[in-house]
């Protein structure tokens, strides 16, 4: 699903969402290298932020590298040129999912499963999580039986969801009224 | 001293995490009281998905805190910490976004106008109660046991206002405070891999052996945690070790109780997938 040419998206980036900031990297790669899948992504973040810059939008919005930034900031605490780094990786995650380019990657499957039952039922219960997972990932979730055994074994194990007192208000919260445009 | 407890989602289930914040609070005169009815934070998953409601998720929390008296909001979890402390930032220096939020929680009958302060569990044991209290508290002696603290990733960062960033040492003195030896190690705020742990087995895999093996280096008998998730990672991503060099990892909060003598049965210590039974033992 290609609605919209790189040029386009790469404006959206730099204007709408705070992406200018790139502008300012030098390319020491402090922030590849410190990071802890910088080796299993498909461009750590040094040289995905010079194929923005070069206008390689598809290619950015569809490689694992968003998917797997785990968030841990290191590369935002060392940034010499103090580029938000962590933050600009949660906006291509939303603008990949927004926009159709994830569906290869693993991760996103488990944020919607995550965000799902946090849209039902107001809190996470980790069982319902994977559950949701499993459904696209049987191996992924047969690999986590032998654990679910032993938490069972330590009364770990939740099936029961845990809730907020008005769950059904949850979801009406988070989404209604709010006018989304596609690519945001 | 009483304080607005945010559980977080992952508090319950988690290895005797509950059990021993409740049975040490109830030791030392903490209460914490949850925040009534408090919903998820969003972690960092909402914020990768659609930052207006990673906001409102939030957003819906100051605003129940807001309602029972603006106490700091505690939390136990690192994720939460971050994510909240992320919005409690925004949502101070961001008028617009306050009232969009505002706008949107008037429906609920909710409403922010003074944001409470988020903090760490372990700040509130290391800051507000006094030295003495742990000094005095002190019931067991476990002056032999070597325990490594790991803080991972998102405690200190990205600011780190609470410690050094890339040199942590408040969970130091807190072990020191209670008496067991602390260890120097390497791997103390290297990230687990978090939720990474369950599409990405193999590349998380290999980020907890570096950092148990960080620890081991410097013959610790056991790690301490500050987080349900690292803690999870860290005890489950041991399994494929062989069994003499498995490191038990325990919470901070079941190391204090261990300090106060609390008996094992109520700090969740059964709840461990490593046991910690031998560690006493083999140290005296
Ligand atoms: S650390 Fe900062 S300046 Fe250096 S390559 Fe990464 S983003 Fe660019
Ligand atoms: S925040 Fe993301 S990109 Fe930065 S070091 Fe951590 S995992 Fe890598």
């Amino acid at each position: 699903m290609m609605t919209m040419d790189q040029k386009t998206f790469k404006r959206l980036f730099f204007e709408k969402k705070n992406g200018r900031s790139i502008l300012k990297c030098i390319q020491c790669g402090t922030c590849s290298g410190s990071c802890p899948f910088g080796n299993d992504m498909d461009h750590a973040p040094r040289e995905l932020f010079q194929l923005i810059r070069d206008g390689e939008m598809e290619e950015v919005l569809r490689s694992n590298t968003p998917w797997y930034c785990v968030s841990c900031y290191q590369c935002m605490t060392r940034c010499p040129k103090e580029i938000a780094v962590t933050d600009l990786m949660y906006t291509l995650k939303e603008m990949a999912v927004k926009n159709g380019f994830a569906p290869s990657h693993k991760m996103p499957d488990l944020y919607k499963s995550f965000s799902q039952t946090v849209k039902r039922f107001g809190r996470v219960t980790e069982s319902l999580v994977m559950a949701g997972y499993g459904i696209k990932h049987p191996l992924d979730a047969m690999g986590a039986l032998p654990l679910a055994v032993k938490l069972m074994f330590r009364k770990r194990f939740e099936v029961l969801p845990q809730k907020i007192g008005q769950p059904e208000k949850m979801k009406p919260f988070l989404t209604a009224g709010v006018e989304k445009e596609a690519l945001e | 001293m009483t304080y607005l407890f945010f559980p977080g989602c992952a508090y319950h289930a988690s290895a005797g995490y509950k059990e021993s914040t409740e049975a040490v609070c109830r030791e030392i005169g903490i209460d914490l009281k949850a925040i009534p009815d408090w919903n998820c934070c969003g972690a960092t998953v909402f914020m990768g998905m659609d930052m207006d409601e990673a906001a409102l998720l939030t957003g819906r929390i100051f605003a129940l805190a807001e309602k029972t008296g603006n106490h700091d909001i505690v939390t136990g979890c690192n994720a939460c910490f971050t994510t909240l402390r992320k919005f409690e930032k925004k949502l101070k220096e961001d008028q617009a976004l306050q009232q969009t939020i505002n706008h949107k929680l008037a429906s609920c009958g909710l409403g922010i106008k003074k944001i409470s302060r988020v903090r760490h569990l372990l700040d509130v044991f290391v800051n507000d109660v006094p030295d003495s209290a742990w000094e005095h508290g002190r019931k067991n002696s476990v002056d032999s046991i070597r325990a490594g603290g790991y803080y991972g990733c998102q405690l200190t960062r990205p600011e780190g206002e609470l410690s050094h960033p890339e040199q942590p040492d408040i969970l130091e003195q807190f072990i020191s405070r209670l008496g067991f030896a602390p260890v120097d190690h390497s791997a103390k705020t290297m990230c687990c891999g978090a939720s990474h742990a369950v599409p990405y087995k193999k590349q998380s895999g290999k980020l907890i052996k570096r950092i148990i093996k960080g620890i081991s280096l410097k013959e610790a008998d056991v790690v301490t945690t500050i987080c349900p998730l690292c803690q999870f990672n860290l005890d489950n991503g041991q399994s494929g070790l062989p069994k003499g060099g498995r490191l038990p990892v325990l919470f901070f909060t079941q190391l204090a109780g261990i300090s106060l003598g609390i008996p094992f049965s109520d700090l969740g210590l059964d709840k461990l997938l490593i046991p910690f039974k031998g560690v006493l033992k083999h140290r005296r």
